[in-house]
């Protein structure tokens, strides 16, 4: 296809999708338009509205009170609710807060709306009451952000948790997903390791698939998959929604839960203030490995050669070679820096309000070059055009970069290379060339660390933008009608020049010059109307709609060779072409959606939700999927029985529901053959040609993974609420789990397609804890939350195991997924101490070539003989439990928050360790090794050193297994605000100073430098250790000043 | 007044969302840069496309970019020398199924087979193709086929044969068949190849397989069952073929002159590309990784005025052109055993090793010493003296006479040391009982080629894969004595 047919296909296409809504979006605009500039008042319609259900529900021949119900800014609440105490006789208020009610004899009116403390007004003989609402800060009153709406926390029936924006504000990480770890209950977060800019692993209520287990992002409204970019300063709060009952109205898309982001508003009644918030600090590695120095490796390395008695290799006896001269963890660590600017500016108008925010964001990793920075920009505004129209949109928009190194690899990883590199070679030699372990074959293949900093040289930049604009039509204060556009953007700009590399045992033959451009643009339409109304000692609401989204994707990338180090000739121009290429894809969804909420008195709720959708990523036939939930609660406490002093809310809730996950790689459903399959024909091979062979086999048959998840919730307050407690268990399972199954290798290397054949579980109990009080100037509180989750894999393909990628050079499997047992557990052999004499091998099952000092593995299947069929599980990476404590306390102008997490009952896979203390590499070791068996009763653990590997001391087994429990103080805030008369004379309203220190310390019987290492291949392998970017401690020094 | 304006929005939310609702087209995706099979196998370009696929996995490290090349470390010319371990283990014999040389390339053969089946089947039904090409086409896939099956025949022995019906029908975890069904194939496969193949390539096809790769393996096909008329019959179509031995044994080894007629079958390298069989042989500080050394006896197995023993190995005192970098001395200290092959690593004029190399297969003088095998196994001494002494010539050697197996079997191994052939060679003549493979591998030959112990029936054959095994559900059974 030429380019201009190219371009002129994608603009019909869009056309063709979204001409429509632009048309109709249009239409609605001019219709808006001709009605602002209406003058006509709608007062005659909103009264008689209101009227005639005030008529329907009160009692007649009695007389009539009128009155207007404000917030605390005198701003009308429209759809508040008065009623009559004692009786089911209640109204509305209509759009500018009016409302008129019959009432008889001392009539008490009950005041109440959203977010606010209910009151209660003696009518007496006035026939005008006009009341004002104060905002709510108690606990139970509450609004939780949900889909599609917002609900009191005491109406909850499914499980949502919620985090302030102010507990994780100023907080040194570059990605909003960090925050949330030890947040909340049920939320794990796992850190993929600590280099500036690397993501985190969201998982909420367990590893629910093999597949992608990241939950669904609603941002301002728009889902979307990601949460980078977003400054997390910009950021209200965030609420989880974990059960079905809460979640299902994502269906689709939120069988792994789901995260509703709401970036800070402005607020009407606001006088404009201007913030500044500000940090700088630094950051250290809290650990490194012991290796050993130069003489103490040679040592080593001649004693395994008299162990297998075959002649040492000179080099070993080479005094150039035996000076310690690099500590190469040393060389390659620093102190990194961390900066922070946000300028925010909010305010108000009587119709409109906005909030403008720019930020800056610098991280310098430990390492040089491992960088993160990101400037962003956020503006929101909200307008009321009229009494029935308000429009409010959002923006955010961020350019971020980031650049690291590849620290998962037991054969190129940076930190792994920095462990075992030669410590007798130099940085550098005299010739101010790189040291190089091409000097022998002794030395390993490794390529000097600080030469692979010293040429890296790449640029990764994203920039993305994120917007809504949503109308709302009242056409009472009941009924609503919403409509919302959004559209999530992203370009994404990386250029690398990989220089040739002579001198080091790596090499690269060829300079290369790599660009690579992509866009990814989803966009967003989606309608709904909501009603919500009171009948007496009815509530009723409701919300359904239609919605669509559509994610495309689009680029190129172009590779050329032999192009000059010159920084001014590092472009694609001056080289050799190579590849060049270009890539399109494009997905879609559509849905329909409603959720139904009654309460009876207060006491009896009930939700139930539906969603039904259609994706693109299956073939036709199978794209529908529909998910169904609902909940009930039982609010004990609003029972005339309940009689308990000390226990002020006790509310029981249950649900069930289905939820979808189609997070599958696009086209399983075809089988589909792709061309790049090079190879060179000719005399001196100068026909270089590509080939085309099969890439994918077919599976018509896929579609949604369900998950099928009960919820049981018991909500207590205590004390009047200064203690809530919220209980919450779960049972999540999903079915029809999307499988590959192994390709076993006679189909060749193509991978099996998707069958939605495997199933998951995942059980748990989660616990949030909340004390908040004050007494005089002190004010205090402990928020705790646990989360207790068991995993479970039901079924795989044919019983069979799901492998996962092997470790380093001789490739050792160190995880496998089976039935009946969690996702990724560690699979070896296990071990029973070392042979301490030829007797004690004489008396153990057949281990071949084993000789004292050798590891005894222990005859698991009893068969006389230690082989493949002994290996069994020998950890877990699940942790039993993940918890957080967050403690604050404030007095006068000074506040301290603390806030720790850790994890309990986890099994690491130190694979870093068990390579370290191989002697049969040539790469530095472990200094643990000293410690080695060197004769009988020497040693029980650390075997005997030798170059062959007759026994395979070093193969996968429970020696090094490790305990990841930790407790760490994540975070430490110590601030002080100077007295706001002293500051009003310099024109500040507010002028805070605080230290942050993050990472502070941390308890753990881990030997590693950080027992958070993430994900290395999905979910199929986590917690193992290939010498990660450890996360750092960072100091910092902030201030917030306002205007 | 207004709200008959908010009444008259109504209708058009209404017809918003009935339209929306109808838009189907959010749902329809395309797979760009991509096609189905439906839409694939329209014509000659196509085809050839199809044909070039089954080449590639030749390439990969997994094959002979290095593993492939790691069987022959089990010989008595070379040690392994690398820092892989599982080298190691295969090398002395102390390996077990879960050692990753016996997996590595076992998908990746499948793999040329799966891209072979897919041409024999759909080329015959592509209407719209020049005849020629189209059996050329059906050609290179009977022999890369026949090529995949007959390195599992001397590798694994028994394997899963895995034809058309089986890639039609989804049908891949099959017991194995048996050896002779396995070589049964590979030559009714090379029989269509040699039919259907011609006989030489235009210039810009040099490196596509020929009517002479056909034949030349077939040649060793018969001889390793002993059909040594078949073999001598396949061979000669060879020798009398447009198949001239290069004037100069070197050419064979030069990215320049590699492609020459002698060069049957070789797998095709490219600098740009990253291809690496370079680096494995090459001595480390000069730029390589310094596996596959040559050890001192087989050095010392060459003839004084041998030419071929400087073309094939450095050893100490011979000088090296590497361009820019100027003509060095090898000294011991550069690899392991103080030898390096030299039949994979050049140097290009800037000084580094040329990524162009190629790995060669299948070379005419490896069917003349086969038809010369033949021949004195069937007619006794003096049958072969022929072809063995057109190959000595070339080395610059004398001729001799009357050759038996002692004379045969020396010209093979310094003809073609480095190029994977003596452990099947040794293999070969111990089960014909003509040497003694275990006395040979028991004899202590010092630090880079001790006694390893090799075990008669069991060491024939390498260990099918035990992820396979574990992967089939008791489908595939272990080999004997594993």
């Amino acid at each position: 296809m030429k380019k201009e047919d190219h371009d002129r296909a994608y603009l019909s296409y869009v056309k063709s999708s979204y001409g429509i809504s632009a048309f109709y979006l249009l239409t609605l605009f001019l219709a808006v338009t001709v009605n602002a500039n209406n003058t006509v008042s709608s007062e005659g319609y909103s009264n008689a509205f209101a009227t005639n259900w005030a008529i329907a529900l009160a009692a007649p021949q009695e007389r009539t009170v009128q009155g207007l119900v404000s917030d605390e800014t005198g701003q009308p609440l429209p759809g508040a609710t008065v009623q009559i105490k004692g009786t089911s006789s209640g109204v509305t208020t209509d759009f500018d807060g009016n409302f008129s009610i019959e009432v008889s004899g001392d009539a008490v009116l009950v005041v109440s709306y959203l977010g606010y403390a209910t009151k209660e007004v003696a009518v007496a003989n006035q026939s005008t009451v006009n009341v004002s609402l104060e905002p709510d800060a108690s606990q139970l009153d509450e609004v939780f952000v949900v889909g599609y709406g917002t609900t009191a926390k005491k109406d909850v029936t499914g499980a949502i948790s919620s985090v302030d924006g102010d507990d994780f504000k100023n907080l040194p990480v570059a990605s909003v997903d960090k925050v949330l770890q030890g947040r909340l209950a049920g939320v794990q977060v796992v850190n993929n390791g600590g280099a500036p800019g690397a993501g985190a692993s969201i998982r909420i209520r367990g590893t629910g698939t093999v597949n992608n287990s990241d939950p669904l992002y609603v941002i301002d409204g728009v889902p979307t998959g990601s949460i980078a970019g977003i400054n997390q300063n910009n950021i209200e709060s965030i609420e989880v929604l974990k059960d079905a009952s809460a979640s299902a109205i994502y269906g689709t898309r939120a069988a792994n839960g789901v995260v509703i982001i709401t970036t800070k508003k402005g607020r009407r009644g606001q006088k404009t203030e201007m913030t500044l918030d500000a940090y700088t600090g630094f950051s250290n590695v809290v650990k490194t490995i012991d290796v050993l120095e130069a003489p103490a490796l040679a040592e080593i390395k001649r004693e395994r050669y008299a162990n297998d008695g075959i002649p040492v290799d000179e080099i070993w006896n080479d005094s150039q070679y035996l000076t310690q001269r690099t500590n190469w963890q040393n060389e390659l660590f620093r102190t990194g820096t961390t900066q922070n600017v946000d300028l925010t500016i909010t305010g108000s108008s009587e119709k409109s309000s906005f909030l403008f925010g720019l930020g800056y964001y610098d991280e310098q990793g430990v390492i040089e070059k491992a960088k993160a920075n990101r400037l962003s920009l956020q503006m929101n505004s909200d307008h009321r055009i009229t009494d029935w129209l308000k429009i409010e949109q959002n923006l955010s928009l961020s350019t971020r970069a980031d650049n690291g190194f590849n620290t998962t690899s037991a054969q190129t990883g940076l930190i792994w290379s920095a462990i075992r590199f030669h410590p007798g070679l130099p940085v550098r030699n005299a010739d101010g060339s790189y040291s190089s372990s091409q000097v022998s074959s002794e030395f390993g293949d490794i390529n000097n660390p600080m030469y692979t900093v010293n040429i890296d040289d790449a640029k990764d930049r994203k920039t993305r933008i994120l917007s809504n604009v949503a109308a709302e039509i009242s056409f009472t204060p009941e009924l609503k009608f919403k409509a919302n556009f959004g559209v999530d953007a992203e370009i994404r700009d990386q250029r690398s020049y990989d220089a040739q590399i002579l001198d080091q045992i790596r090499q690269r033959g060829t300079s290369s010059r790599y660009r690579g451009y992509e866009e990814t643009y989803s966009f967003l339409m989606e309608y709904f109307l909501s009603y919500n109304k009171v009948f007496g000692d009815h509530v009723v609401g409701g919300v359904a709609g239609y919605t669509e989204q559509s994610f495309d994707s689009q680029g190129f990338n172009a590779r050329t060779y032999n192009v000059e180090s010159a920084e001014s000739q590092k472009l694609l121009t001056n080289g050799d072409a190579d590849t060049a290429g270009e890539f399109r894809s494009h997905d879609g969804l559509k849905s329909i959606f409603g959720r139904l909420n009654y309460s009876y008195k207060d006491k009896y709720l009930v939700t139930a939700t539906l969603r039904s959708d259609e994706s693109s990523r299956f073939a036709e036939g199978n794209q529908r999927g529909t998910f169904p939930a609902f909940s009930l609660g039982w609010r004990v406490s609003e029972e005339s029985f309940f009689d308990i002093p000390l226990i002020s809310d006790l509310k029981l809730t249950g649900g069930w529901g289905e939820l979808g996950n189609q997070n599958i790689s696009r086209l399983q459903y075809l089988a589909r053959l792709s061309g790049g399959r090079r190879y060179s024909f000719g005399l001196d091979g100068s026909n270089q040609v590509e080939g085309v062979a099969q890439a994918s086999y077919a599976n018509p048959d896929v579609t949604w993974e369900t998950v099928v998840m009960s919820n049981f919730g018991l909500n207590i307050g205590f004390a009047d609420n200064r203690l809530t407690t919220n209980f919450n268990y779960f049972i999540k399972n999903t079915e029809d789990m999307l499988l590959q199954p192994p390709a076993i290798g006679s189909q060749g290397t193509i991978s099996s397609p998707f069958q939605n054949v495997g199933e998951v579980e995942n059980k748990g109990l989660e616990i949030e804890l909340n004390w908040q009080d004050n007494k005089g100037d002190l004010s205090y509180g402990v928020g705790a939350n646990a989360s207790f989750v068991k995993n479970k894999v039901i079924k795989l393909v044919d019983g069979n195991f799901l492998a996962s990628s092997f470790y380093g050079r001789p490739n050792q499997e160190l995880s496998r997924t089976f039935e009946g047992e969690p996702i990724a557990t560690f699979f070896g052999w296990k071990t029973n101490g070392l042979f301490q004499t030829q007797a004690d091998i004489d008396g153990h099952a057949t281990q071949e070539g084993a000789v004292p000092g050798d590891v005894q593995f222990v005859d698991i299947n009893e068969d006389g003989v230690i082989d493949d069929q002994d290996r069994t599980i020998i950890g877990s990476p699940h942790p039993d439990m993940t918890y957080g404590i967050n403690a604050n306390i404030a007095y006068k102008g000074f506040d301290v928050t603390a806030f720790f997490l850790g994890a309990a009952g986890v099994d690491i896979y130190n694979a870093d360790r068990m390579q370290g203390l191989d002697a049969s590499y040539p790469f530095n070791v472990y200094s643990d090794i000293e410690g080695r068996w060197t004769g009988a009763g020497t040693s029980n653990s650390i075997p005997r050193v030798s170059t062959l590997r007759t026994n395979l001391n070093h193969r996968t087994s429970d020696m090094f297994v490790e305990s990841g429990d930790y407790f760490r103080l994540k975070n430490l805030t110590i601030g002080y605000s100077l007295p706001v008369d002293y500051i009003e004379k310099i024109n500040l309203s507010r002028l805070r100073l605080y230290v942050t220190a993050q990472n502070l310390f941390t308890i753990t019987g881990y030997s590693g430098m950080d027992p958070e290492l993430g994900l290395t291949d999905g979910n199929l392998q986590q917690n193992v250790d290939f010498a990660q970017f450890p996360q750092a401690r960072t100091f910092l020094l902030g201030v917030n000043l306002s205007f | 007044m207004k709200n008959t304006m908010r009444q008259k929005l109504l209708p058009y939310i209404a017809v918003i969302g009935l339209l929306s609702s109808c838009n189907d087209e959010v749902l329809d995706t395309i797979p760009y840069g991509e096609s189905t099979s439906a839409e694939f196998w329209r014509n000659g370009t196509d085809a050839v496309a199809a044909s070039t696929a089954m080449y590639e996995p030749l390439r990969w490290e997994d094959m002979y970019g290095h593993s492939e090349n790691v069987f022959d470390n089990c010989s008595d010319d070379i040690f392994r020398a690398g820092d892989h371990g599982y080298e190691e283990a295969m090398e002395n014999f102390t390996f077990d199924p879960s050692n990753d040389g016996f997996r590595y390339g076992w998908g990746a053969k499948y793999e040329i087979i799966s891209r072979a089946n897919s041409v024999l089947i759909n080329v015959p039904n592509i209407e719209d193709i020049d005849a020629a090409l189209k059996d050329r086409i059906l050609g290179e896939a009977h022999f890369l086929r026949a090529f995949a099956y007959w390195r599992f025949s001397v590798l694994y022995g028994e394997v899963p044969l895995i034809l058309e019906a089986n890639a039609i029908e989804g049908n891949f975890n099959v017991p194995k068949s048996s050896l002779a069904d396995i070589r049964a194939q590979v030559e009714a496969d090379l029989v269509m190849a040699a039919s259907l193949l011609p006989e030489t390539h235009d210039a810009e096809n040099l490196g596509r397989v020929n009517k002479g790769s056909a034949n030349g393996l077939l040649a060793k096909l018969y001889l390793y069952e002993d059909e040594f008329q078949k073999s001598i019959d396949a061979g000669e179509a060879v020798i009398d073929g447009p198949y001239p031995l290069a004037d100069n044994f070197r050419d064979n080894f030069v990215p320049a002159t590699e492609n020459n007629p002698e060069m049957l079958f070789s797998v095709q390298g490219e600098e740009n590309w990253g291809d690496v069989p370079k680096m494995f042989d090459a001595p480390r500080p000069w730029g390589g990784w310094d596996f596959h050394d040559p050890i001192q006896s087989v050095v010392d197995e060459f003839e004084d005025g041998d030419t071929r023993l400087a073309n094939s190995i450095l050893s100490p005192g011979d000088m090296v052109d590497r361009g820019e970098s100027g003509i060095l001395e090898f000294t011991a200290d550069l690899t392991q055993t103080g030898f390096s092959l030299t039949k994979y690593a050049n140097y290009k004029a800037d000084g580094n090793l040329d990524g162009d190399q190629n790995v060669p297969v299948l070379r005419v003088a490896d069917v003349y010493l086969l038809v010369a095998e033949a021949k004195i196994r069937l007619n006794g001494p003096g049958s072969g003296d022929f072809e063995i002494n057109e190959v000595r010539r070339r080395a610059g050697l004398a001729p001799i006479e009357n050759a038996d197996m002692p004379e045969l079997i020396h010209e093979r191994r310094v003809e073609l040391v480095g190029e994977n052939q003596r452990h099947q060679d040794l293999m070969r003549w111990d089960k014909a009982n003509i040497i003694d493979i275990a006395a040979i591998y028991a004899e202590d030959r010092g630090q880079f080629d001790p006694p390893r112990t090799f075990v008669r029936p069991k060491h024939y054959y390498f260990p099918i894969p035990q992820r396979e095994i574990d992967l089939s559900n008791g489908v595939l059974i272990q080999n004997e004595n594993y």
